[in-house]
């Protein structure tokens, strides 16, 4: 019989987590809402100007963010400016998790909006949907919301993105736990 | 012209210190203070390899088991104390000197590479190196790391011949050990936390090799880069090793030539529109070096010409591309997107064996941009521990 032994873990992970989706978006006519946008996917730029559209006909106040490169003295720039205009929002939308880096950094700063007190939710297209979730967990906000679109998108033209942002609207507002009016939240 | 210059920003990673009474010194005391989890496994090789793959530990490759005496053993022959947190990764989680050391005994390392590893964590750490987007991005990217200073010899880093890879000394395993660290410590796992498509052979032994400083015309990197003379690491992505091939040219002008065209590819990242800039690190030859210092002798001067030639023309790329670039600035009054937004941007050392007609490419990720760090000077456990 092979003599056994105690071997020790080489693993880190962080211990801690929010499990907490953080608060529903609520009513959204009179809220500042932020898309959080980036330089590479702009079937992302196409669906946020889209429901961007009937968040200001709801009543709702609408402002971009879009990020732009992480290093060096812009990278810099960018954490002060997301700190900044995390300030200036009361319901986030974050876009666009369809790549690996672009998943890592939305998750990212969806976490820093959540931390902040906003009302937050992830955009992710289906093949980064459970990427995002493992990310968010290794954040420390495994309850994160994130609102899955379908893949591929970025491939796809203006005419046929419409229709998805059409389609994945009402969605959307479910997963922020979000109403455009008090009538229809009453409803 | 909106091209967005590469500046390092004052940003550092946090480490603040945990812990304890250091009355035992670095070697530790009878009481344990490895605070690592213990397992309980079969001893052999085979039967660890078999069990760090359920667990998730390993690369597939035979593990050496990492039992406490062997941990103590490789502390006791440095000067670090276990709990001594040296980075937190991008997921936050951290990495202490003790994780390092059970990564660098399961790799084979020996102990005299631990602070060149710490150097190298501390590199891959720092904020400007984005280690969020390499961990997780789709692109094959690894840290690949050029160091300088007499550690090269005493570690056997390669810095001649096959120094990119295949050369049989220990620096394998402490490129084994550091792509342990990233996938047990920075949590970067295939299709779990790493999206990567292809990945990449460097991402199993790491990239680790010396640059032939003695045979450089110019000042070491890591005294260009960071004005760090003697032992010394660069951390730089990479998305793989290209070779250059040119056994025709004959003076400096006509290498550079072929060296810049040659990297300028319209798929590489650094000309994507995902990444607005990007560095480019470049391995020439001595032979090359040499001949090219002849005609330019200043570095500025190298990575200036090379630069000009390290683009390619705006009508490579179709309109859907173009309408990103131009938004970005990145096409130039000349018509061209080049690959770096300055030539300063283009990173040069010298290494690899005296055939020359090679050159040595090695794109970077993109955003992610090269670190150094003074490698320490280890003194054992038991000496600091006397002094102590």
């Amino acid at each position: 019989m092979m003599a056994r032994i105690k071997v020790l873990d080489p693993t880190a992970n962080r211990s801690d987590d929010n499990a907490s989706p953080g608060p529903d978006a609520g009513v959204l006519a009179g809220k500042r809402i932020g898309f959080r946008l980036d330089q590479i996917w702009r079937c992302w730029d196409l669906i946020s100007e889209n429901w961007a559209e009937k968040f200001r006909d709801a009543g709702a106040e609408v402002s971009f963010w879009r990020s732009t490169n992480r290093s060096g003295e812009e990278g810099e720039e960018q954490a002060r400016s997301l700190d900044a205009w995390l300030k200036t929002i009361d319901v986030a939308v974050v876009g666009l998790a369809n790549c690996g880096s672009c998943t890592g950094w939305t998750i990212r700063d969806a976490i820093a909006a959540a931390n902040a007190g906003v009302a937050t939710t992830a955009i992710a297209t289906k093949n980064f949907e459970e990427f995002a979730h493992e990310l968010a967990a290794r954040g420390g906000r495994s309850g994160l919301r994130v609102h899955v679109l379908p893949y591929p998108l970025n491939e796809l033209s203006r005419e046929e993105v419409e229709p998805v942002a059409e389609a994945y609207f009402a969605g959307a507002l479910e997963v922020m736990g979000a109403s455009l009016s008090a009538q229809e939240k009453a409803a | 012209m909106s091209i967005h210059l590469i500046k390092p920003s004052n940003r550092k990673s946090t480490t603040p210190k945990t812990l304890v009474s250091r009355d035992c010194g670095p070697a530790g005391c009878e009481v344990d203070w490895l605070t690592s989890r213990r397992l309980d496994t079969e001893d052999s090789i085979e039967a660890f390899t078999d069990f760090s793959l359920e667990q998730g530990w390993g690369d597939g490759l035979p593990l050496i088991p990492p039992t406490d005496a062997r941990v103590r053993l490789f502390l006791s022959e440095n000067d670090r104390y276990p709990d001594e947190l040296i980075a937190r990764m991008p997921d936050s989680s951290e990495c202490t000197v003790e994780k390092i050391v059970i990564n660098a005994v399961m790799a084979g390392a020996p102990a005299d590479s631990l602070e060149l590893i710490i150097a190298a964590i501390e590199a891959i750490t720092e904020p400007d190196f984005e280690l969020y987007g390499v961990n997780a991005t789709t692109a094959p990217v690894y840290p690949g790391f050029i160091v300088n200073g007499p550690i090269r010899d005493a570690l056997k880093i390669p810095y001649s011949y096959g120094c990119a890879g295949g050369v049989a000394t220990k620096a394998n395993a402490i490129g084994r050990a550091i792509r342990l660290i990233m996938r047990n410590v920075a949590g970067q796992v295939a299709g779990v936390t790493t999206q990567t498509t292809f990945g990449s052979p460097g991402r199993l032994g790491g990239l680790i090799m010396g640059e032939w400083e003695e045979k450089s015309p110019w000042a070491p990197l890591a005294e260009r880069h960071a004005g760090i003379k003697g032992n010394a690491v660069t951390a730089f992505s990479t998305i793989g090793t290209m070779n250059i091939l040119d056994t025709t040219s004959s003076g400096a002008l006509a290498f550079l030539e072929m060296i810049g065209k040659s990297v300028s590819y319209a798929g590489a990242n650094c000309f994507s529109p995902a990444m607005e800039f990007s560095e480019m690190t470049i391995g020439i030859n001595p032979i090359c070096a040499e001949i090219i210092a002849r005609e330019l002798p200043t570095i500025e001067d190298v990575q200036e010409v090379l630069w000009k030639y390290a683009a390619v023309p705006a009508d490579w790329f179709q309109r859907l591309h173009l309408n990103q670039l131009e938004a970005q600035g990145r096409i130039r009054e000349d018509g061209k997107i080049y690959a770096t937004p300055e030539p300063k941007d283009v990173i040069l050392f010298v290494c690899g064996g005296l055939g020359g007609l090679h050159a040595l490419g090695l794109h970077s990720f993109g955003s992610s941009l090269a670190q150094t760090k003074e490698i320490a000077t280890a003194a054992p456990a038991h000496e600091v521990q006397a002094a102590e």
